[in-house]
């Protein structure tokens, strides 16, 4: 992942300084299977607690986060790789996943999301009597 | 079976017009990372007296961070170390960027290097470079060859 040098100091071409609508992006996502379910992680690098919202609605989950990165206004952007937009991401949940036991945190803004699977999904082992 | 299926069509079609707004404006970057996306993706801010360098590192530890300058490059380096040994064959989706990273940048002229400070912040990193102080433009004497003759302190006869 390593980039070869590069001058920084190279201004980019105009952008909007306060665009007054705010943008929406995809927050990049790792998913994959846990012993008891699925485990769900999302870089949402400068968003806190307070600016995220984990939503389920029907079979929906939604997570919206807004980071919190204060530049001061008079700051004029030189060089930009990213763009300080909202997140913005939303899954359709299978019956499988047990809505009430979904548990979620964030730390060193990635957001880590555990969606269990419901009890009648996992394997069960049936014990046959003899008769 | 999958428990995840993107949203509505219309999502889909959102995120991928998205995407390539995003990928027409990383080409024109022109950052020279192979992989597409750079990692850690970096915002350079002026101000009056500072240079403001913002970058996403989200789920690195101040551990696993080295900062270092030294005529006026400044480098970035890393690893980022996303799952505790998940084998491959249990990601049902992979799209964050992990291992050793390193970016190399050159500062804006007039940087007082020794004065940068950094600070990690819920996965943004903040460097502040202050400006060197502009100084007073000062006025040079320009001495009449034909009237004075140059003397050097010191300079012996």
């Amino acid at each position: 992942m390593s980039t070869p040098q590069e001058p920084i100091e190279t201004p980019q071409s105009e952008e909007p300084k306060a665009p007054a609508v705010r943008w929406v992006r995809t927050p990049p996502i790792d998913i994959f299977e846990t012993e008891n379910g699925l485990m769900l992680r999302a870089d949402l690098p400068g968003v806190a607690t307070e600016g995220l919202e984990l939503q389920i609605q029907d079979n929906r989950l939604t997570l919206f986060g807004r980071p919190a990165v204060d530049i001061p206004d008079q700051g004029a952007l030189v060089h930009q790789e990213f763009e300080t937009a909202d997140f913005l991401r939303s899954f359709i949940l299978s019956d499988d996943v047990d809505h009430d036991g979904i548990t979620a945190k964030l730390q060193h803004g990635v957001l880590e999301v555990l969606l269990p699977r419901t009890t009648r999904a996992q394997p069960r082992k049936i014990d046959v009597q003899s008769g | 079976m999958a428990l995840f299926r993107w949203g509505s069509a219309f999502d889909a079609f959102r995120d991928l017009e998205r995407e390539m707004d995003r990928w027409i404006r990383r080409l024109d970057m022109a950052t020279g990372s192979r992989s597409g996306r750079v990692f850690p993706a970096l915002n350079l801010y002026e101000l009056e007296y500072e240079y403001l360098l913002v970058g996403e590192l989200p789920g690195v530890d101040i551990q696993d961070l080295e900062v270092s300058v030294a005529g006026g490059q400044l480098r970035l380096s890393g690893e980022r170390r996303l799952s505790d040994d998940v084998e491959d064959d249990r990601y049902r989706r992979r799209e964050r960027s992990c291992g050793a990273w390193n970016r190399q940048i050159q500062l804006p002229p007039r940087v007082q290097e020794d004065q940068i400070r950094a600070e990690l912040v819920h996965g943004i990193l903040k460097l502040h470079l202050p400006k060197m102080p502009t100084t007073e433009p000062r006025k040079i004497a320009i001495q009449d060859a034909s009237s004075s003759q140059l003397s050097l302190p010191g300079g012996a006869e």
